[in-house]
């Protein structure tokens, strides 16, 4: 399937998506607290099936905290939080079963091998046999087959980002989470990761990419959700963020 | 911006990492508590003996065994002190690598860190004990302070001369086919003493060693103050001004140079192997990849389980003695990563949480991995240990056998709730990285050494009880004791908030 086609697929998707308006990622009134710190405060986030929301925002602003409450990794101190349908403090295991989830940081054991990630990933997902053909596939897609059976501390940063993401997308989960996925990325993994991404949507998945590059946020998201302080500032769509109009925008959003 | 160098920035250096690292310290209250406590046991081993029943009779009796032990037990300091900072790949770092590329840190100042931070291990801390303790006990009260001197002297001596050694064969091994002359030089020390031991001629060498001139001043002291004693002061004080000095040069050329061993293990393929064949086996297979390809953890394993099995076979140990073997090997292995045990996971631990996997799996998967590794390697330690020991009266035999196992459960308990309640973010990359800071690491050796030592006294004191289901009887309550501090930890890992801490910080 080309990018055209991938993208017209994903917006047919987007439009019934929102006809349906049963959200996949459902947030209401998300509140995180670490001890005497708050570190989201009051957000409210609702994403639909073939719809990619980009999560902007300063560092701080609780981009990753939200990322990693929906990947069911930090359980929220408030709120209500539902993924694919499952809220994620009564049914945490079948919401897991149905994200895919990039780390902002690392992501990978460092003495396992990407293979052995997928294994462990296939075994605990409950994959079908035959899912190595998708494994290769990814890996090659990332150009990361050459290097399929060496342990990952040795990986330089954009190669675990890559993998980071291939382990998201490996399972074709329902919700994509991407935290920082272009992070020190190589144009070729940048598209790859942009292609990644458009499959999911065409496929009806649900993706939030949280992101501090604000164009290929544009490119690959059709709504962006700017988030100051650990509390929810605006909702854009990802138009209003093109170009220098859109630069001065957002700049004036975060200042 | 100018800056200035003199040949006293290293010592500048130095001090100014040890003050970052206590200053990083989490409770300052509890680095005093673990400060009096180490002082109050190295006081204690340094005073009591001395005050006991038969002590500085060393023409007779235990005092008298002592005093033929004392040589090989100062050149046994030595060489332990040797294989310890050799296995760790040049001793301890006093900032972690990771951390320190932020400043210029000069071999030198990592060579002065490495010797502050060798006493911050177990072995070192219970030799350094045994040491101290043995030599009160020789001497008695009388010149109790002039020969602790020497004692403590010969401490520090023995510590930059090992520093100097693991320093070289760093630099060894560093170099071209360095891993290759490393394990030759190995296989030749092992043949040579194995080939002592076969040939009975271990008596005649440890009558030879040079620490026997040092012991028999220590003696003399009992007879008075003699020129004897200021010359060994000085003679110490020199050689330990000159290994102090001479551990630079091998320090620079080990540390200009790229670790093979940890190069081999990130760009050497793995073989892949079967799917695996349920989430338990998934996970364990991860764990175990991860203890095994850590160049610090495989070292260390290999050494804890060779190294104090090889001493105590030259040394002849009886059975009942070597009931304090398995707590040694197990608490060393422990302090490896036991006590930080989530930390294998390195920032992967984020996305390994958000697989939809049981908690009690994962934990499980940990604990056995650990249990494993200790059982394992305290295993061939008392395997060689056991080859000159004779055979075992059933008693000895059972009380040898439950300490394996209670030991082993207790330090696996003890690790898993550190691991919980205080987790570090730690890279095990470099083989000279510890899973904790240095001063975690002394608490955590000095609870380890308390525990396991007192048990294996116990179980010692009931191998010479003469029935075997003495040891088994007691070993059960002290088993399901530990079983149940392990589950209770569990129930605390199963918590989500609880466990959410424990990734967040691990992965960061």
């Amino acid at each position: 399937m080309s990018e055209s086609s991938r993208l017209d697929a994903a917006a047919a998707s987007v439009t019934l998506a929102e006809g349906v308006g049963i959200p996949m990622v459902d947030v209401r009134a998300l509140h995180v607290r670490f001890g005497t710190v708050d570190a989201v405060l009051g957000v409210d986030l609702q994403a639909h099936a073939g719809q990619a929301t980009a999560l902007l925002g300063r560092n701080g602003a609780g981009k990753s905290t939200t990322m990693r409450v929906l990947a069911g990794v930090i359980p929220p101190t408030g709120g209500v939080v539902r993924v694919a349908g499952h809220d994620v403090r009564t049914d945490l295991m079948a919401a897991k079963r149905s994200l895919g989830y990039c780390p902002d940081v690392g992501g990978l054991v460092p003495r396992a091998t990407p293979w052995e990630h997928l294994q462990l990933s296939a075994r605990l997902r409950r994959m079908a046999p035959g899912w190595e053909t998708r494994g290769r596939d990814l890996l090659e897609r990332f150009e990361l087959g050459d290097v399929a059976h060496r342990i990952t501390a040795g990986f330089s940063h954009g190669m675990g980002r890559r993998m980071s993401v291939v382990l998201a997308a490996f399972h074709e989960p329902e919700v994509l989470l991407l935290d920082e996925p272009f992070d020190g990325v190589d144009p070729l993994g940048v598209e790859a990761t942009q292609e990644v991404i458009a499959d999911a949507r065409a496929r009806g998945a649900c993706v939030l990419v949280s992101t501090h590059l604000r164009d290929l946020a544009v490119e690959a998201c059709t709504t962006a959700m700017v988030l100051r302080g650990g509390a929810q500032l605006a909702v854009l769509s990802a138009q209003e963020l093109v170009g220098e109009d859109g630069a001065r925008a957002y700049r004036h959003l975060l200042d | 911006m100018p800056t200035v160098t003199s040949w006293t920035d290293p010592l500048a250096d130095t001090r100014s990492l040890v003050r970052f690292r206590t200053s990083t310290v989490r409770n300052p209250r509890r680095l005093r508590v673990f400060a009096l406590v180490l002082g109050s046991i190295t006081l204690a081993a340094m005073v009591v003996p001395a005050f006991l029943p038969g002590a500085a009779e060393y023409q007779s009796g235990y005092a008298f065994q002592f005093f033929i032990a004392l040589p090989a037990i100062y050149t046994g300091f030595l060489l332990l002190a040797a294989m310890s900072s050799i296995a760790s790949g040049g001793g301890r770092e006093l900032v972690p690598h990771d951390e320190a590329v932020a400043w210029p840190v000069s071999p030198v100042v990592d060579h002065l860190g490495a010797l502050l931070m060798a006493p911050l291990n177990i072995a070192w801390l219970l030799q350094a004990w045994t040491l101290l303790g043995a030599t009160a006990y020789v001497v008695g009260p009388g010149p109790l302070f002039f020969a602790e001197c020497l004692a403590v002297l010969w401490l520090l001596v023995a510590t930059a001369v090992a520093q100097v050694l693991s320093w070289a064969m760093e630099a060894v091994r560093r170099g071209p086919h360095g891993v290759w002359v490393a394990r030759g030089l190995g296989a030749v020390l092992a043949v040579a003493g194995a080939a002592l031991v076969a040939t009975g001629h271990v008596s005649a060498v440890l009558d030879r060693l040079p620490t026997v001139k040092l012991i028999s001043v220590q003696a003399g002291l009992t007879q008075g103050l003699s020129w004897a004693w200021p010359i060994a002061v000085v003679v110490l004080l020199g050689a330990l001004a000159a290994a102090v000095l001479l551990g630079i040069p091998p320090a620079r050329l080990a540390l200009s140079r790229p670790s093979h061993d940890q190069a081999r293990l990130e760009t050497g393929a793995y073989q892949a192997r079967r799917n695996p064949g349920s989430d338990l086996v998934a996970m364990m297979r991860i764990d175990r990849s991860s203890v095994w390809r850590a160049v610090s953890l495989r070292r260390g394993v290999l050494f804890l389980a060779l190294a104090p099995g090889l001493i105590a076979l030259s040394g002849d140990l009886e059975w009942r003695m070597l009931t304090i073997l398995p707590g040694l090997v197990a608490s060393g292995a422990a302090l490896l990563f036991g006590v930080n045990a989530w930390c294998l996971d390195g920032r992967g631990a984020l996305w390994r949480d958000s697989l939809p996997a049981d908690p009690s799996t994962t934990f499980a998967a940990r604990t056995l991995v650990l249990l494993e590794l200790l059982l394992v390697s305290s295993a061939i330690t008392l395997l060689l240990a056991a080859l000159r020991a004779g055979r075992p009266e059933p008693a000895e035999l059972a009380a040898l056998l439950c300490t394996w196992v209670v030991v082993s459960l207790q330090v696996v308990s003890l690790s898993m709730r550190w691991s919980v309640r205080k987790p570090f973010a730690v890279d095990l990359r470099s083989p000279r990285a510890t899973p904790a800071p240095p001063l975690s690491m002394v608490g955590y050796s000095a609870r380890l050494a308390v525990s396991t030592t007192f048990t294996g006294l116990l179980f010692s004191g009931l191998a010479q009880v003469g029935e075997w289901r003495a040891s088994v009887l007691l070993a059960i309550p002290l088993a399901i004791f530990a079983v149940v501090r392990l589950l209770r930890v569990r129930h605390v890992w199963l918590e989500p908030v609880e466990r959410s801490r424990v990734i967040a910080t691990v992965a960061a």
